[in-house]
Formats: structure tokens, sequence, C-alpha cells
């Protein structure tokens, strides 16, 4: 049983069982070396735990790269209060689908790594935040957590170490901006999920009032092996300031689109003609959007010598973002695209700040007038001035990631937008 | 199960024709089985679809098994008004969509304002202010899916159906929305059919799902047969 798109420049460590239903058990989990990191864990202190976190390298997955350890380490140690873990499986950027896949295969790795998280910062319950869409991948969650529990694993005493851990799911609603950490607390506690204004951070007043530390899925996945086999064996792979491997997410105009677990640093290049069988239908690369909707659009020469690290795509003019790869031919109609993205956030923005709800709102509509042959240039100033207000200055970035679509796209694709004003011509249009 | 669902390997890299699982191990649904009405575990009780094909819009807040649930939920957090969306989301289980009425008596429930509640059920997309059909359809058009040809299936759906985005078919079976992105964005088109997942899904698949779709919702015992996580088959 091999993953259909399996290659062989791919190093599965997180993806190694995806495919193999027997993992999704306690027992099948344990069979493949499953729950010894916790038990190894358990048996140092959490700021022995804590330490080799930060000596691997390990950088948030969720899309801001923030090293994990540190992250940690900003939680208080003895605050008498009690301390929460949030795991965010709320994955909505558009191009990611990596989180809902270690939930479906392999929920143990997922519950493993919170575990051994919970018991670095102190906490005491986890609060595993599925999108609400998740309806197959929770009820995989819910069953592997009710194993847990019975294994002993979870609970009041886990392990026989006197050590508590609860491990809960909760279930959003549809609402993208809930991906965000403080508007996912708030969606937490039953609140609409609009962000609140930092600081205080999270570590200091999170959940229910509370120090809190949140993280994403694939974050916390990786956790188990980190501690299973030492910090220097997950640098073995990536880059000094990007170390160890990422599930990229590919979507788009390839042959074989998919997950593919790589080291960190592997050329974009490489990804597109190699593992995921070059373009569809023999068609020329046009731009590569390499994090998920939210980051600025590469064209194809800027894809030439990019390589997929943290540094290495802000060097080529973008962000690694969720490693989320959408790649586009040269039959995309890049205004019709990037509208498609500027009316999501529109539709997504909480409304608290003006410069993000009025501002995409007006964005789209300018870019549908525009896709409609009724633009000007003048268009083309005004939507780089508007979405230039709306960058830095609202309480999250949901803002500024309607400016990277369409300020990346002005600049590198102007020909495709004043074909369609000079002339009403469509790219891709039969 | 009568309705023979196309089945193109849903949920996970692409449609390969090579690979030798189940529906219900890709699914997930050998492991996880029919859950328990009443939930299982508490920490696991959210872990269920909340939306089914037969619902009931006058069915009580609530009794028996789903009285046993709604405890659970509310056990997990250190405050009632955390189990807010947990409890609307069984509220929408039961009667399928939040009318007014609903959210006063969540209000109730949880010891909240109505409007609170109001205010926090029209925040979230996924909480049906109107009745929806047997089936909601939401298919994605977002980035991933829209460059793979999302638009065209939509159309699909609503030609076959014979509907308008947001209104339900004349038979009651279905009703067809546009989604922000699933999350299944390398198997386009991604569209998600009450609480299941259809990948890699193309305009010209569009009939045969609806028929076989259909198929179930009419076949025995429609009321507790369509929706295999939660009930019938544990027999
Ligand atoms: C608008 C917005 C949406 C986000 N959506 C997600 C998401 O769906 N999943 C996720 O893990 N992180 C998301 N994030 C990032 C989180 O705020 C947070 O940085 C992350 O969960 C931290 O985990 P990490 O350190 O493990 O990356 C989002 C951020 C913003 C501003
Ligand atoms: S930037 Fe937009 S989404 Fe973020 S808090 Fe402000 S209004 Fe809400
Ligand atoms: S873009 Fe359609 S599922 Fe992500």
């Amino acid at each position: 049983m091999a993953y259909p798109y399996a290659h062989e420049k791919e190093v599965r460590v997180l993806s190694k069982h995806f495919g193999e239903p027997e993992a999704r058990t306690v027992e099948g989990w344990k069979a493949r070396g499953g729950y010894e990191a916790l038990k190894k864990a358990l048996e140092m202190s959490p700021d022995e735990v804590i330490e080799i976190v930060k000596n691997s390298g390990l950088r948030g997955r969720g899309g801001a790269g923030f090293p994990t350890g540190l992250k940690w380490s900003f939680m208080p140690k003895d605050s008498g209060k009690p301390h929460y873990l949030l795991c965010n499986a709320d994955e909505s950027e558009p191009g990611t689908f990596k989180d809902r896949e270690i939930l479906r295969w392999t929920p143990h790795q997922l519950i493993e790594g919170c575990l051994i998280a919970a018991y670095a910062i102190r906490a005491q319950h986890v609060y595993i935040y599925c999108r609400g869409e998740f309806f197959e991948a929770s009820a995989v969650l819910a069953r592997a957590i009710e194993e847990a529990y019975e294994a002993g694993l979870c609970g009041e005493d886990i392990l026989g170490s006197g050590t508590r851990i609860d491990v809960s799911i909760h279930l959003g609603a549809g609402a993208y901006i809930c991906g965000e950490e403080t508007g996912l607390m708030n969606s937490l506690e039953g609140r609409r999920g609009q962000p609140r204004v930092k600081p205080p951070f999270p570590a200091a007043v999170g959940a229910f009032g509370m120090p809190t530390t949140i993280n994403n899925v694939e974050t916390l996945s990786a956790v188990g092996h980190i501690v299973k086999h030492g910090a220097d064996w997950y640098r073995q792979w990536g880059t000094e300031k990007s170390p160890g491997t990422k599930l990229f997410c590919v979507s788009g105009h390839v042959r074989k689109p998919g997950n593919y677990e790589l080291p960190l640093g592997f050329p974009l290049r490489e990804l597109i003609e190699d593992v995921c069988g070059g373009m569809r239908d023999g068609r020329a690369l046009k731009a590569v959007i390499p994090g998920g909707s939210s980051v600025p659009i590469l064209s194809a020469e800027e894809c030439e010598a990019c390589t997929l690290d943290y540094e290495g795509v802000i060097e080529a003019g973008s962000m690694l973002g969720c490693a989320s790869v959408i790649v586009m031919d040269e039959t995309t109609d890049i205004v019709h695209q990037v509208r498609r993205m500027a009316q999501f956030y529109a539709h997504e923005s909480c409304g608290q700040c003006t410069p993000c709800r009025e501002g995409s709102a007006w964005v789209t509509k300018i870019l549908q007038r525009i896709e409609e042959g009724r633009g000007c240039e003048e268009d083309l100033d005004t939507l780089m001035e508007v979405t230039e207000q709306m960058t830095g200055t609202t309480i999250c970035v949901l803002s500024d990631s309607v400016a990277a679509p369409v300020q990346s796209s002005i600049r590198k694709f102007r020909d495709e937008y004043l074909a369609l004003i000079r002339r009403g011509e469509r790219v891709g249009a039969a | 199960m009568s309705g023979e669902i196309p089945f193109r390997n849903p949920g996970w890299a692409g449609n390969t024709g090579e690979f030798d699982l189940t529906e219900d191990q890709v699914r997930g649904r050998d492991y996880a089985g029919a859950r328990p009405l009443e939930g299982g575990h508490p920490a696991g009780a959210a872990g269920y679809p909340y939306m089914l094909a037969e619902k009931h819009p006058e069915a009580p807040l609530f009794e028996g098994p789903y009285k046993e649930r709604f405890e659970k939920l509310k056990s997990r957090y250190p405050d009632l008004r955390a189990a807010l969306l947990p409890t609307l989301n069984l509220a929408q289980e039961v009667r399928g969509y939040i009318s007014p009425e609903t959210m006063d008596e969540v209000a109730a429930l949880l010891d909240l304002s109505p409007a609170y509640v109001r205010g926090v059920v029209t925040f979230y997309t996924m909480y049906n202010k109107r009745p929806v059909g047997r089936y909601l359809v939401q298919v994605c058009t977002n980035i991933s899916c829209n460059l793979c040809g999302a638009e065209d299936v939509l159309n699909a759906f609503l030609r076959y159906t014979d509907t308008e985005l947001g209104e339900t078919s004349a038979d009651g079976n279905f009703t067809v929305i546009e989604a922000e992105c699933l999350a299944g964005c390398g198997f386009p088109t991604c569209v998600q059919i009450n609480s299941e997942y259809y990948e890699n899904l193309t305009a010209q698949d569009v009939p045969d799902l609806l028929e076989a779709l259909k198929a179930r919702a009419g076949g025995a015992g429609a009321a507790a047969g369509a929706e295999a996580q939660t009930e019938a088959e544990e027999d």
C-alpha cells in the first residue's frame, strides 16, 4: 500500500503512515513506535522537553514560522493558574490541505504531540479546534481520543506519571478568521471569532483568561518525533534556519497534485517539474503562489531560483506561509483569480477594523469592474493605494493578506489588467 | 445501501485509480464506526456530523441520547458560554437549521441572552439560518478548485437540480451553495455534501452523483439510513 503519488525524493516523517488504516488505532500506532516519545518526555522535566524542541529549531507550521520552543518558553513556570494548549486545526487558508490528512490518517501522532506539548507548558487541558467542515476527520480523531483515554494515555495520571492532561475536540462553524490565534480563542469561549488586540499575548492572557499556547496540527505532530530521536536528528534535514521536513500542499495545474513531505530548502522548480510530474498538458508555467492565498504571487522567472525554506521564499519575493504551493499555467486568468481571492477575504473579514472591512469590499468591487471590462487605468492606482492603507493598520493580518495578491499581481501582471481595461481581452477565455 | 456513489478516491492523492482502499477506509468510517448518538466519551462528543439528511424542525432540545450528549459537551469547559458552539451544532443536527426560536431556546439552556446568541449565530456561515434540503451541497470555488474547473461543477449542480444558488429543489432534496476553501485543494473540485467530502469531481460526475443521492434518500428506511456515520448500521 503506497501513497499513490509518493516520490523517492520525499522524506516521510509525518506522512510515513498516511494511507494505512491500521495506523489509526492506538495499537497500530504503538506498533509503529508511537507513544514511546510520550513516555520519554514524561521522564524528563518540562523544561528539558522545551530545550529539545528549541534545539531542534522547529518552527510553527501554521503560517508565521515562529520558533516553537521559544514560544513554549514564554509560558509562566508557576503561575498557579490553569494553563491551556490549543491545537489549531482550523485549516482554512486557500491552498492548504495538510492538517486534514494528519487528522484522518494519523490521529495518534497528533494526540501524542499534544500531550507532550501540554506537559512541557504545564497545561492540564488541550482543546483541538477543528474547522466545522471536518466531520469525517473529527470523527476519526474523536475515536482516537477515546482509545487514548481507554489506554490511560489521556486523563488523570497518564502512564502512571501522576500528570493529568485532558484532550477535547472543539468544532468551529465556518469562519476563516477563527484560524487566527486570538480569534480562535474567542470562538472556543463561545463568542464571535473576532481577533483580540495584542498585547496581552496569549502566554499571559489567553483562552478563558489563562496562560495559553497555540500551535498548528503539523507543528505538534512533529514534536513526538523530535523528542524521540533528538534535536540533531531533526536537523539533518532542511537548512540552518529552517530545519526539518515540511508537508508541501501542491495544487493547481500540475500533473500530480497532493501532499509531499520534503526537507525545507527544496527547490521550487524541482518540486513542480520532478516531484509533481510537471505541468498539466505540457503547458508553460505562468505563476506560483508559494504559501497559500495570503502571500504574494511569484512570476515564472521568480520561481527559477526559489528554494522552499522560510528565508528562500522571502528572498524570491514572497513568503512560505503554510507551504501551500498553488501552481498556475499560461491559460490562467490572473485578474479573475485575484478577484476570487479578494472576494474570499471580503467575505471572511470579521468587520472590526475599518481598513479591512471597507477595503476588502471595495477592492473586490473594483476588481469585478475591471474583470467585466468596465475598468479604467486609474483603477490600478486606486487598488495600490487602498491596499497600501490596508497594510499594517489593523488588529490582525487578514487585511494585509488582501494586499499581497492584489499588489503583487498588479506589479507582475500589469499587462493583463491593461488588456482587460483597454480592449476587454481576457486570458484563457475561449 | 442503495445508490452507488461514483467513488473516485475521495479524500486523497487524486484520481489515479491505483489504490486499493475501500471508501469506508478512506473516509475513516471503518475505524470511527457507527458512533453512538449520546457521544461516547465527553472528550470526543463533538466529533460528529451535524448535518443530517433527515431533520425535524420541531424536535425538542434535547431529549434522550441528545440530552446526554449535551450534558457531556457542557462538562468539558471551565464555563458554560464555551459550550455555545457545540450546542448550536447539536441543535442544527436535530433541527436542520437555527431559527430565531432555536436561538432563544439555546440561550435559555446556557444562561445567555437571546441577543448574544443571535450575534454569534450570524457570525458563522455553517449555521443555516433557513431550512435547507436533505442534502446541502457546498461547492468550493476558491482558487485551487477554481483553477481546475470548479465553476463548471457548480453550474452543473445548479443545472441538474434545477435551482438557483441557495434555493431548495422542488423535491426537497438539494440546496446548492458556493463554499470557500474546504481544505481539499489538491483534489479539485472539492464538494461537501452534508457531512461528507467528494473530491476530484468534474461536471460530468454530477448527474450520477445526484441520482445516487436521490436513491439513498428515497431508499428503505430513509429516515434513519441516510447518514451511515451516526445511524442505522450498528446491527
Ligand atoms: C487570518 C489568519 C488565519 C489563520 N489561519 C490559520 C489556520 O487555519 N491554521 C493555523 O494553524 N494557523 C492559522 N493562522 C496562524 C495562527 O494565528 C497561529 O500563528 C498559528 O496557529 C500558530 O501555530 P504555529 O506556531 O504552530 O504555527 C492564521 C492567522 C491569520 C492571521
Ligand atoms: S484585520 Fe480584518 S479580520 Fe482582522 S481583526 Fe481587523 S477586521 Fe477582523
Ligand atoms: S480551494 Fe477548493 S478546497 Fe481549497
